[in-house]
């Protein structure tokens, strides 16, 4: 397993990468103008008002002791108590978790599912009919944005169709395979683009190498050079772009949840800063960050499964 | 090894889409199923537009949770219908004092709990009291009152150190709900999970974010609900909101955007209801800029400002060009004042009087997203712009909108008022005493006479008297523009025609409604 071996500097980098996050979130948040008092009292602000708040929440402390307790309290597993959902911020940030997860891995499965095919295609037969369709096709869905192409989809497959529900997560796995469908296309869609573009470079690319002519001399059915070489090859290159796009996901699916009214990390977070909620908000966004430099990790693990060489340039 | 894995997922992917028709095909034929009834139903669907921040009434601070919040608990008293009076909720009857310092309220016998419970006069003390000291909330309104006691399980008596004219009103208000005394102190925060309370429905399931059921309450003492289920979905996009109301899953929508009002009037079967709210528009305008401490400025501004075409540009004509301070025909609304009247060249002459013939720079800060904001700002700027007055509209996210205008170093901003009371002492406090906690709606403005009107008219218990205060705050602040009162806009819901009787209080309320509205099939 030696194309492993960078993987506990790696993970020393990721603990690294946390505290800065932390540090960095907690003391930008403080610099937005506005704090949650002026949140919660909106046109009913006073002075007095405000002060009463703060002194409740903790907030007229000294900002670095503000911090210290913060840190002391996630190394025993809590965030904090959410200003506004009256609740610790862990339980509120848990319950908003399963949406977005469960939205990202089906636009994921969704996005691989349309794009490995005809991206492949499309590479195969460049210049022609099919390529040419699904150039003008994804350079439209990748130009829509989903909260536009999201109300589209509602207008046809719910409101005239009545095929699909209009906003909720559903229960059970199945439930949320139906409630989520339009929401994950939506996604899906935007994200095939990026996809199907690079498979078809890269299985361009691949075509001319010289060993598929290599593969094709030695006699080996054409089918299988497709399979085996050309494929194979091509789609490495895709995993990177595919693992980069995914990280960016999680955190992009806000406009997504906003047009489906999914309560999902998204909503959760934009609400929170607005809300000045900085316990969730501090919470959410270690959430985000341990998930992207789980899915940057997991990326570079896939590439070092895939091809011996990528394990051993990020060894050395 | 990657083949496989690749194949797997693929299937993993077949049976997903395979699982998504089989759904498909069982809610299709169950929503066919329901629209072929006929009758009423027994269910209300309304759709939010934003999340509950909490089923705890003194800790509410959003206007969708209060309302939601009025249809649980009851009070000693509640607003009426039109906002402009009280009726009995969980008092039946109260005297006050000749002195007017001792109010005692007689409790209705049979009021219950959702949970069966008899409510107590020591809940009712107990809850008012909890409220009462609750940090940054709403015990400032109850000052005066000195001791809040249960003489016996159907009287509370409230004594005052000086006449508080307000006290029924400040009652009547969410905040001073009442709650069962022994389940809030065994269970804490935790009880506002699953609250418990004496109005006419409860809570049955409770999602912050998306959805809150209710169900009527069998214990309520009033009328019987005709509809036995209330669901509250949370769905914050306006388009979204409008295409559940056009598919006819919700029956009853929350502010449905401006622009597709016409839209909804439009589609068969649907339409837009206003209700007259306690909303009141208004520009700020902040006196450390100098242009602003000179009233003939001000006052220039109010003349060069089109009430009739913001209305028609930013509120499709949905809204009431502003003129007192006062939320529309409120109690003790002085109706014999007038709009400014659209006259730039008054404006003009005002500005050249007051040392600024060509006008001066400034900005007008306003919330991003807010589309009937937006385009006020762009309206008011091009209005400023022909008599001279150079405006450039800054636009921030709502807490830093609201924290740039509070501090003190603003000049213009679009701001609103709604009132949580029906008595005017809380505008009249925030809006028009500087020493009432708000800086006069932030613009620093101080007037002496003004000031001692608003306290006089807080502890004088004759209706005359007060009337006459009041009319003298609005006429002042009218005289003196501290701000430029823009516009009154209602309460717009998006409404289907097989709902009957839905109705919102100016204070936003809907709770009376819900008590006798129904639904017919559709």
């Amino acid at each position: 397993m030696s194309r492993f071996g960078s993987l506990p500097r790696r993970l020393v980098h990721v603990v690294i990468v946390l505290f800065g996050i932390t540090l960095v979130t907690f003391f930008l948040l403080r610099l937005i103008p506005g704090d949650p008092a002026l949140a919660i009292l909106g046109s009913g602000y006073t002075h007095a008002r405000a002060q009463a708040i703060d002194s409740g929440l903790g907030l007229n402390r000294p900002i670095w002791s503000q911090y210290g307790l913060f840190m002391s309290r996630l190394f025993h597993g809590s965030l904090g108590f959410s200003f506004f959902y009256h609740e610790p911020a862990t339980t509120v940030i848990v319950q908003h978790i399963p949406p977005t997860l469960f939205l990202v891995a089906y636009s994921a499965v969704l996005a691989a599912l349309i794009s490995l095919p005809i991206g492949f295609v499309a590479g195969l037969r460049s210049g022609r009919v099919v390529d040419q369709v699904s150039r003008v096709f994804f350079t439209l869905s990748f130009a829509m944005p989903a909260f536009w192409l999201g109300i589209i989809l509602i207008l046809i497959f719910s409101v005239h169709l009545a095929v699909f529900p209009i906003s909720g997560f559903g229960s059970g796995v199945a439930g949320h395979l139906y409630y989520l469908f339009l929401p994950a296309l939506t996604i899906a869609l935007g994200f095939s683009t990026v996809l199907v573009r690079s498979l078809r470079a890269a299985t361009i690319t691949t075509l001319h190498a010289e060993f598929v002519d290599t593969a094709q001399m030695k006699g080996i059915p054409w089918a299988r050079v497709l399979r085996r070489h050309v494929f194979r090859n091509a789609v490495l290159a895709v995993v990177a772009v595919y693992g980069v796009n995914l990280a960016y996901l999680i955190s992009g699916t806000v406009l997504v949840e906003n047009v489906f009214s999914l309560p999902g990390l998204g909503t959760l977070l934009v609400n929170s800063v607005t809300d000045r909620d900085y316990p969730v908000v501090q919470g959410v966004t270690l959430v985000f960050a341990v998930l992207i430099v789980a899915i940057n990790l997991l990326t570079d693990v896939t590439q070092a499964a895939l091809d011996p060489r990528v394990g051993q340039e990020i060894g050395t | 090894m990657i083949r496989g894995s690749r194949y797997r997922l693929l299937g993993a992917g077949f049976v997903a889409l395979a699982l998504t028709a089989t759904a498909c095909g069982g809610s299709s034929s169950s929503a066919s199923g329901g629209s072929n009834g006929s009758g009423t139903l027994s269910t209300l669907v309304i759709a939010n537009a934003v999340k509950v921040d909490t089923l705890d009434p003194e800790a509410n601070s959003v206007n969708e949770s209060i309302w939601l919040d009025q249809n649980l608990y009851s009070r000693l008293l509640q607003p009426n219908a039109t906002g402009t009076g009280l009726l009995p909720d969980l008092a039946t009857s109260w005297n006050i004092s000749k002195n007017g310092l001792t109010y005692t309220f007689h409790l209705r016998p049979n009021a219950q709990f959702s949970n069966g419970m008899p409510v107590t006069a020591s809940d009712v003390v107990y809850s008012i009291q909890r409220s009462r000291a609750f940090k940054g909330g709403w015990g400032f309104l109850l000052t005066p009152v000195k001791t809040i006691t249960a003489p016996d399980p159907h009287t509370v008596v409230i004594t005052l150190s000086q006449p508080h004219a307000p006290l029924l009103a400040d009652l009547a208000m969410y905040a001073y709900s009442v709650v069962p005394e022994s389940l809030v102190k065994a269970q804490g925060a935790s009880f506002f999970q699953h609250p418990v309370g004496s109005g006419p429905f409860m809570v049955t399931s409770f999602s912050p974010d998306t959805e809150v059921d209710l169900a009527r309450n069998p214990h309520f003492y009033g009328i019987k609900p005709k509809i036995s289920k209330v669901k509250v979905l949370i769905v914050p996009n306006d388009n979204t909101r409008v295409l559940e109301l056009e598919s006819k899953k919700v029956d009853v929508i929350e502010n449905p955007p401006g622009n597709l009002v016409s839209e909804i009037d439009k589609t068969p079967g649907l339409s837009v209801q206003l209700f007259p709210s306690t909303r009141v528009d208004f520009i700020q305008l902040d006196q450390h800029y100098a242009p602003f401490k000179k009233l003939a400025v001000r006052q220039a501004l109010n003349y060069a400002i089109n009430r009739n075409a913001i209305v028609k540009l930013a509120y499709q004509g949905h809204a009431i060009p502003g003129a007192s301070f006062l939320p529309y025909r409120m109690e003790f609304y002085d109706s014999a004042i007038s709009p400014y009247p659209y006259d730039p060249a008054k404006a003009k002459q005002l500005l050249a009087q007051a040392g600024y013939p060509h006008g001066f720079n400034t900005f007008l800060i306003t919330v991003s997203g807010d589309v009937a904001g937006q385009a006020e700002a762009v309206v008011i700027k091009s209005e400023l712009a022909a008599v001279g007055i150079n405006v450039s509209i800054q636009s921030y996210e709502l807490t830093t909108a609201y924290s740039k205008e509070d501090s003190g170093h603003s000049q213009m901003g679009e701001r609103y008022w709604t009132n949580d009371i029906i008595d005017p002492d809380e505008v009249a406090t925030f809006g028009a005493d500087c020493q009432g906690g708000a800086n006069a709606f932030s613009s620093y403005w101080c007037d002496k006479a003004t000031i001692n009107a608003v306290n006089q008219a807080r502890s004088e218990l004759s209706s005359s008297v007060r009337q006459n205060l009041y009319n003298q705050v609005q006429q002042a602040v009218y005289q003196q523009s501290p701000f430029i009162v823009v516009d009154y806009s209602p309460y717009r819901y998006g409404v289907g025609n097989w709902v009957h009787g839905f109705h919102a209080t100016p204070l936003g309320n809907y709770d009376l409604s819900l008590e006798t509205l129904t639904v017919s099939s559709h």
